[in-house]
């Protein structure tokens, strides 16, 4: 055993060649198509399916797999049907970056879309290494700008434009609208809440009260009643900007009810926190929400004039049945029919690198059904660069603020918020992308 | 290691000569078995023949070697993982019926183990190193004289690997880099990382629990004799009712628990969840949100699914591992302080804010939203901090530290809930050996990670909805917590590498390790490493 060391230096060199091909056998190639074969891409998503999370958001992973469907039922991509696996996370990040790193892993995905969550995604991409294993990160359903850094995330595109870009929004909204109300903003203590301040900070709105950030999951109904008490005493009709998910915006309008306090206030809910749906289920009365004013990239999934409404309603019809069409099904179809076409302009030989490499060169020209621009680019990871404003009606619909369809487009930084031109590019024959 | 009898002065050598001057002209002088004698092993209905040598090397440790009659031509040298260095009375839960210092021979981390790999035909080896604690490199050079001695008395040995847990994994480290052509591979498990490293993780977390939750915990700075002796059993015991009161207050409070009367925290903190303060201090530490009966991802069924492995779970995990860990880390920094003669944990400089900066996001909700965080952390801050005596750290720091000069076929296990040494500190061997690769000086496809990750879930509810306690430690948590059939298997691995020279080929490596779900290769997995590598 103990050898001499010219005859270990001997053995070497022949040594070295076998222990390079073994090397190569352990490394996975970067330019890898992990996941793809002659006629099939297998994706993956970690969201959450069960838990309070799910109740809200366990209807987008769904959407996607029904219209991977249909566009399998058309053809594929390139010949490749795509099959979609779906993990639930529970909106837990723990939970998420196991699922995550199952995903890349177990079952080997080519890519993955529609990861949802801030907290949860942050820890999954690290946890999974998707960077090292340079997995793309399809559209993830969170605002949190800083997913658009390249240099921590560059796998990862964003779909939803950035929080801090809804908060410019609102922001202006608020100057253009209700100049000389009071304003205050209730906001959950994480990266979502800090996202929304700084964005109402950069574009220089003073609340009238320093914000109210409550740490999520901790607003009961009577911290939320004791806010709005507070509040109430203030004179006139103040702006109350809401930046929390759905179940807070809920428990906060309902406190609104019980305190006789819902024509107080105009309630400006963020679009994380205002799908019309989910309030009502949750038992806020059609009344309250009448007027409630929020932002948002995508067409309201109740107005059937929108030619990509209707078709992903026709589309959730015969491939998502017994699962009602809303807001969260038509943003599920959205991200789908993006990665069908970022896939398709990926060419035919599909591989991790050319499938971002097109997204870079081509993403902003995709077909969705988003109002506002797409922004994907070499620089670029945001996706959507903008929102329109709308106001809830009585029946849950959004409807243009004021009566228009304005868009307004902006950036996560200092850049102004400007009205747009855009107009989206027409909806593919049936829905089904040609792009290349 | 002043007091060590050195092998022929080799410790004495540079690193390269000394690799020269092993390979060709190591002493055949150590000493020989005390005593032999033949024995059978049972392994299940199997009957193995063993010759079983006992003795001590010539720094009075005490070894012993197993010889299995139908030898397959590999000899396997285990290092033992930490062990106090001080008799403890008794001290519930640490030690129920009184400690004495273990001096004892260990050649595989259990008797499972060491049977099946006799059936399997390997010799094995080990010793109970004469001193314990941090005892690096006393470990290395009893692995290195029992290693010897079985040589001298087996001529048959055609391979060796050094293999060991935790403190015994960096040992056996240690051992490869140091001493690359006395061995044919190396299996360090449950790798430790270097002592500063360790101690920092151990020492941020007691003294997070001294400025937060009791400051009568001394935590480092013991006196010299007698009395440091004491205030160390003193610590033991403060540190044991902090966390009883801890447990306490959760068990009455599990979503708002109070703080623990003996805090000295401002009331505003006060105000906040203390298991909110108890996660803060685990990820300021470095110490896993997941531990033997905690996943992180699990909820009772009903209104809680969710909020529980959200807000709840991460702190009681924290406070599971933090538990098992600071009993540790009280008699560890003891130990060192005394072995180095002074205080070896230093905070003074250390950016506890930008240190969980990230985790301040993703631990949001459990930590009662980011600014009641900084909160706590800003109240940290304007606290004493604790300086080191450097003479101390520097003597701590004289001992190898690992390079990645890795020459012969090395694998790691390593489990990503592992709450005394993460596997973070295989993660820094790995980084060490990627940069030796980088800069020539080590040659590339010599290290292959393997990680043990827990399952999916696996926190258990009563009816009602609360949390039971696991019986069996689930695999992937706790520290070195590895199947037999896990052992066995990367053991398998490492044999066959000694033999080629070569790591298995991936192909082999997953065959290894198909029916181990909880084990995974994948060379871009990259755990955290321990925060003082940050």
């Amino acid at each position: 055993m103990i050898r001499n060391k010219s005859m270990k230096r001997a053995t070497l060199a022949s040594a070295i060649v076998a222990t390079s091909a073994m090397v190569l056998s352990i490394v996975p190639a970067q330019a890898n198509s992990t996941g793809v074969t002659a006629t099939s891409i297998k994706l993956g998503v970690s969201t959450p399916l069960t838990g309070s999370a799910g109740l809200v958001y366990g209807k987008v992973p769904g959407a996607m797999r029904a219209y991977f469907d249909y566009i399998n039922a058309n053809g594929g991509v390139n010949g490749r049907k795509i099959s979609l696996v779906i993990r639930d996370d529970k909106y837990l990040p723990t939970l998420a970056a196991t699922q995550t790193t199952n995903l890349i892993l177990k079952d080997k995905v080519f890519a993955l879309v529609g990861a949802l969550g801030t907290a949860t995604h942050s820890k999954a991409y690290t946890a999974a290494a998707l960077a090292k294993n340079n997995v793309p990160d399809l559209f993830i359903n969170t605002g949190f700008s800083g997913f658009a850094n390249k240099t921590k995330y560059p796998t990862t595109f964003m779909v939803l434009p950035t929080y801090n870009m809804e908060a410019k929004v609102m922001a202006k909204v608020i100057k253009d609208n209700f100049p000389g109300q009071a304003t205050f903003m209730i906001a959950q203590d994480d990266e979502f809440g800090a996202d929304g301040v700084a964005g109402f900070t950069t574009a220089g709105h003073k609340f009238t009260a320093t914000p109210t950030l409550y740490p999520q999951g901790t607003m009961t109904a009577a911290r939320a009643e004791g806010a709005l008490t507070a509040l109430g005493a203030v004179p006139g009709k103040p702006v109350l900007v809401l930046f929390g998910t759905t179940d807070v915006t809920a428990t906060l309008l309902k406190a609104a009810e019980k305190l006789e306090l819902t024509k107080k206030f105009t309630f400006l809910a963020g679009s994380v926190g205002a799908d019309a749906n989910t309030l009502l289920a949750l038992g806020v009365k059609p009344t309250t929400i009448d007027g409630v004013i929020s932002a948002s990239f995508l067409p309201d999934a109740k107005d059937l004039t929108d030619p990509y409404v209707k078709q992903f309603i026709d589309i959730n019809t015969r491939y998502n049945q017994g699962v009602t069409f809303d807001n969260y099904v038509l943003a599920g179809m959205n991200s789908a029919m993006l990665t069908v076409q970022a896939l398709r302009a990926a060419g035919k030989n599909l591989t991790r690198a050319g499938l971002m490499s097109a997204i870079e060169a081509k993403g902003s020209t995709f077909a969705s059904a988003g109002l506002v621009p797409l922004g994907y680019s070499a620089t670029s990871r945001v996706g959507y660069n903008g929102y329109w404003v709308s106001q809830l009606n009585a029946q849950g619909e959004g409807k243009p603020y004021g009566g228009k369809l304005v868009i307004y487009t902006t950036d996560s930084g200092a850049g102004a918020v400007e009205i747009s031109t855009f107009v989206r590019p027409t909806m593919p024959k049936n829905g089904i992308p040609t792009n290349s | 290691m002043k007091n060590l009898k050195l092998t022929k002065g080799l410790i004495a050598l540079s690193s390269a000569a000394l690799i020269a001057a092993f390979t060709v002209a190591v002493p055949t002088v150590a000493r020989a078995a005390d005593k032999c004698e033949e024995t059978i092993v049972f392994f299940g209905i199997q009957v193995v023949d063993v010759e079983k040598c006992t003795g001590t090397d010539d720094n009075k440790s005490k070894y012993e070697i197993m010889m299995p009659a139908k030898f397959n031509g590999t000899l396997m040298v285990y290092s033992h993982g930490i062990r106090y260095n001080v008799n403890l009375p008794k001290i519930p839960v640490v030690a129920p019926n009184g400690s004495l210092i273990d001096y004892s021979p260990a050649v595989s981390p259990s008797d499972e183990v060491t049977s099946a790999l006799l059936a399997q035909g390997f010799a094995l080896a080990g010793a109970g190193v004469q001193t314990q604690g941090w005892n690096l490199e006393e470990g290395v050079e009893a692995a290195l004289q029992v290693l010897t001695i079985a040589r001298d008395k087996y001529s048959k040995i055609n391979k060796v690997v050094t293999w060991g847990n935790s403190l015994g994994g960096l040992t056996s480290q240690a051992l490869a880099e140091q001493y690359s052509g006395a061995v044919d591979a190396a299996l360090p498990m449950c790798i430790a990382d270097s002592a500063q490293a360790e101690i920092t993780m151990a020492g941020d977390f007691l003294w997070g629990m001294k400025s937060l939750f009791n400051p009568a915990i001394k935590g480092s700075g013991y006196s010299a004799g007698q009395a440091g002796y004491v205030e160390m059993l003193t610590d033991l015991g403060t540190v044991l009712t902090t966390f009883q009161a801890l447990q306490a207050a959760l068990a009455a409070n599990i979503t708002a628990p109070a703080w623990p009367s003996t805090s000295t925290a401002p009331a505003a903190l006060k105000a906040l969840p203390v298991r909110s303060a108890i996660l803060l201090l685990g990820l300021m530490a470095g110490v896993p949100t997941q531990s033997p009966d905690y996943d992180a991802s699990s909820g009772p069924a009903g209104a809680s699914e969710t909020s529980f492995g959200l807000v709840i779970s991460p702190a009681l995990a924290v406070l599971q591992n933090g538990a098992e860990a600071a009993v540790l880390a009280v008699i560890a920094n003891y130990d060192m302080e005394v072995r180095y003669g002074g205080v070896v944990f230093d905070n003074s400089t250390t950016n506890y804010v930008a240190r969980v900066s990230e985790e301040l996001d993703q631990y949001a909700a459990a930590l009662t939203g980011r600014n009641s965080a900084l909160a706590v952390l800003g109240y940290l801050g304007l606290l004493p901090k604790v300086k080191a005596d450097p003479a101390a750290v520097a003597k701590m720091n004289s001992a190898y530290q690992l390079q990645g000069k890795i020459e012969v076929p090395t694998i790691t296990l390593s489990a990503t809930a592992d709450h005394i040494t993460p596997a973070g500190a295989a993660q820094y061997l790995k980084n060490q050996y990627d940069a030796a690769v980088a800069n020539g000086v080590a040659k590339s496809g010599k290290l292959l990670n393997i990680w043990n990750k827990p399952d999916d879930a696996y926190t258990e509810f009563s009816s009602a909805g609360a949390p039971v306690a696991q019986t069996v430690k689930p695999n992937g948590t706790g520290h070195c917590n590895y199947t037999t059939s896990q052992i066995l298997a990367v053991a398998k691995l490492i044999a066959s590498a000694a033999k080629t020279g070569k790591l298995p080929s991936n192909r082999a490596v997953q065959a290894a390790i198909k029916n181990e779900p909880n084990l995974f290769v994948d060379p871009n997995f990259a755990p955290p490493l321990l925060k003082f590598r940050q």
